[in-house]
C-alpha cells in the first residue's frame, strides 16, 4: 500500500434544506486499499458516494483525485479521471448484450475520438476489436462468460451485479465506488464476489464500498470508517472497529446484539 | 406492369425522403427525448442552400458544383443545428426545464424558420436543377428520373452508415446507453451535453439532405416544411423509434400506401394527402411501437 493517497477528501460537508447529510468528513483513500463505509441507515454513506462520483456538488470540503482537486467537476469529468462506481440498485442497459453494455463502459477509455469514426480512419477498426477482446476478458473476469451474448435482462440479480463491476471496470478505473456490492446476493455469489474485489485491489485499484454485511465485509476491508448522522465517528482496521465502544453504540450494538442472541440452529 | 413498376420507383424514391426525415426525428429523440417537429423547416432549409449554392455561389471553374451544394447544406444545416441546440435547447436543460420545454421551443424554431425562408427567398417555388438531368433512365425493368435513383441510393448507403455506427463503435453504444438510461450513461462517462449536441447537428444535417435531395422534383418551396414534417413524423411512428431500421422501414410503408392507393383506389386525388394522418392513427391505436419495436421491449 503506497503512502501518498490517492483518494483525499477533506473537511467534506453538504446540505440538504435545514439537514446535514455529511459533514466535516476526511478520509484517504489509498491505491490497491478497501476500505468500507459503514454506519446506519441515513448516516450519509450514499451522498458521499454521490460527492465523490459528482452527483451533488459539495458544499464545502474538498475532494482530490491523484492530487488533482475534482468536487464541482461534472459526472462524466469525473468518470473520464478513473473514477467509475456501481449502484445500490443495477442499472444495465437493457436491450443490448453484455458485451455492448461493457463497450459503453469503456468508452472514455477504447474508443477514437467521433471525428476519426466519421471520417472513418482505418485505426478505429483495430480499437474497437481491442475493445470487444477486452470487453470479452473483463466478461470472463466476473465468470459470466457462459453468458457473454445473452441480453442483460435475461441475467440473475446476482449475475447482475458481476456485470455491473466488469462495467465499471471497463473505463479502466483508478478508483471504483461500490454501492451495497454484496446486496441481495446468495452465499456463493458474495464469495466469488469477495474474490473479485480483492482481485481488483491486488491489482493496485483502490476499492471504495458501502456495505451492510458485516460478515461479508470484515474480512475483505482493510480499512473501515464508520459514519452517524454524517460524521465520522471511528476509523480503523476492521479488528479495531468491532471493538470500538461508541460503534458498538451507534450501529453495530444491533447486529452484534441481533447474532449473539439468535440461537445457532436458526 | 411496367405502371406499377415505375410506381415501385417513385414510391421507393419518396420513401427514402419520408425516411431520411425520420432519421433526423431518430437521431435527436433517441438520445435526448426530445421530439423536434423542426426537422421539416430544416429539410427546406435543406433545399433553398441548395439552390443558392448551385445558382448564385456555383463557382463556374469547379465541376460538378451540385457536390458544392452538398458541402454547403451539410455545413450550413450542421451549423444551424449546432446554433438552435445550443439557443434553445441547452439552456432550458440547464435550468432543469421538463423536456415538454425544448419540444415546445422548438416549435418557435419552426415558424422562425418558415418566416426566414419567406423573407429570404420569397413565397414562389423556385426551381432546383438536377444534377443528372431529366432523362429517363432504366435500370432492367425500373425507370425513372435520374434524381429519384440518386435519392435511393444516397439513402440507403446514409441508413447503412448510420446503422454501422449505432450497431458497431463503442460511440454508437455509448449513444444508445443514453437512450435507455441517462443517469448511468453519464457516470460511465458519457458527456451528456456533447451527445446532444452531436444528435442536433447531425439530426439537422440528414434533414438538411433530406430537402436537397427531394428538391429536383418538388422545387425548393416555403411550404414544404410542414407535410415533410409530417410525413417523417408518420414514417417515424409506423417504423417504431428504437430503431435505424424502422425509420427507413417505416418511411417506405408510408411511401408504397400512399402512391399505391392514390392510383388504384376509387378516391379523389386530392385525399391522399389524408394518408399519412390515418397510418398515424392506425398506428397509435394498434401498434404503438411500430413495425420494429425497439429491443428493450423485447
Amino acid at each position: 500500500m503506497s503512502a501518498i493517497p490517492l483518494v483525499s477528501i477533506s473537511r467534506l460537508t453538504k446540505h440538504f434544506g435545514g439537514l446535514t447529510a455529511v459533514q466535516d468528513l476526511t478520509f484517504d483513500l489509498h491505491p490497491g486499499e478497501i476500505l468500507a463505509l459503514i454506519g446506519p441507515n441515513g448516516a450519509g454513506k450514499t451522498t458521499t458516494f454521490n460527492l465523490v462520483a459528482g452527483v451533488f456538488a459539495p458544499g464545502e470540503g474538498s475532494i482530490a483525485l491523484g492530487g488533482e482537486r475534482i468536487d464541482g467537476l461534472p459526472v462524466h469529468a469525473i468518470a473520464a479521471r478513473g473514477l467509475m462506481r456501481t449502484f445500490q440498485h443495477n442499472m444495465p442497459f437493457a436491450g443490448m448484450s453484455l458485451t455492448d453494455n461493457i463497450l459503453v463502459g469503456c468508452h472514455t477509455r477504447c474508443s477514437d475520438s467521433l471525428f476519426d469514426i466519421l471520417i472513418g480512419r482505418r485505426r478505429v477498426r483495430r480499437r474497437e476489436t481491442a475493445a470487444r477482446l477486452r470487453a470479452a476478458e473483463l466478461i470472463k473476469f466476473v465468470g459470466l462468460q457462459d453468458r457473454i451474448d445473452d441480453d442483460v435482462s435475461a441475467l440473475s440479480f446476482g449475475e447482475g451485479r458481476l456485470l455491473e463491476l466488469a462495467r465499471a471496470l471497463a473505463g479502466e478505473p483508478r478508483v471504483i465506488l461500490l454501492d451495497e456490492p454484496a446486496a441481495g446476493l446468495t452465499q456463493p455469489e458474495m464469495t466469488r464476489l469477495g474474490a473479485i474485489i480483492r482481485d481488483i485491489a491486488a491489482r493496485g485499484v483502490a476499492v471504495l464500498l458501502i456495505e451492510h454485511d458485516m460478515h461479508f465485509l470484515l474480512p475483505l476491508a482493510h480499512r473501515v470508517v464508520v459514519l452517524n448522522f454524517g460524521r465520522k465517528i471511528a476509523e480503523g482496521t476492521p479488528e479495531a472497529i468491532v471493538r470500538d465502544r461508541q460503534v458498538i453504540e451507534a450501529y453495530l450494538g444491533e447486529a452484534v446484539g441481533d447474532l449473539a442472541m439468535r440461537p445457532a440452529s436458526a | 406492369m411496367s405502371d406499377l413498376l415505375e410506381l415501385v420507383v417513385s414510391a421507393t424514391a419518396s420513401g427514402s425522403i419520408y425516411a431520411l426525415v425520420a432519421l433526423a426525428y431518430l437521431l435527436i429523440l433517441r438520445p435526448t427525448s426530445i421530439i423536434n417537429f423542426a426537422v421539416g423547416e430544416w429539410a427546406a432549409t435543406g433545399a433553398f442552400v441548395g439552390v443558392a449554392a448551385q445558382t448564385t455561389l456555383a463557382w463556374p471553374a469547379l465541376d460538378g458544383p451540385y457536390w458544392l451544394a452538398v458541402i454547403a447544406v451539410l455545413v450550413c444545416l450542421g451549423a444551424l443545428g449546432w446554433l438552435v441546440e445550443a439557443l434553445t435547447v441547452r439552456p432550458l436543460i440547464a435550468r432543469g426545464a421538463n423536456i415538454t420545454s425544448p419540444i415546445l421551443a422548438l416549435l418557435g424554431v419552426l415558424v422562425i424558420f418558415r418566416e426566414s425562408l419567406t423573407m429570404l427567398f420569397g413565397a414562389d417555388p423556385l426551381p432546383s436543377p438536377p444534377p443528372f438531368g431529366f432523362k429517363r433512365v432504366a435500370f432492367g425493368l425500373f425507370a425513372g428520373v435520374p434524381q429519384q435513383f440518386l435519392i435511393i441510393t444516397v439513402t440507403f448507403v446514409l441508413f447503412a452508415a448510420v446503422w454501422l455506427f449505432f450497431e458497431r463503435t463503442v460511440w454508437g453504444r455509448a449513444f444508445e446507453a443514453v437512450a435507455l438510461n441517462r443517469r448511468a450513461a453519464a457516470l460511465m462517462g458519457i458527456n451528456l451535453r456533447r451527445v446532444t449536441t452531436f444528435a442536433f447537428v447531425s439530426g439537422a444535417m440528414v434533414a438538411g439532405l433530406a430537402g436537397l435531395l427531394m428538391s429536383p422534383l418538388t422545387s425548393a418551396h416555403y411550404m414544404m416544411g410542414l407535410p415533410l414534417a409530417i410525413q417523417g413524423f408518420t414514417a417515424l411512428v409506423i417504423g417504431g423509434v428504437g430503431r435505424v431500421e424502422g425509420a427507413l422501414l417505416g418511411g417506405l410503408v408510408l411511401a408504397f400506401v400512399e402512391q399505391l392507393g392514390a392510383r388504384y383506389l376509387p378516391i379523389p386525388s386530392g385525399l391522399t394527402l389524408g394518408f399519412p394522418f390515418v397510418l398515424l392513427i392506425l398506428f397509435l391505436f394498434l401498434r404503438p411501437s411500430g413495425l420494429m419495436p425497439p429491443r428493450e421491449a423485447r
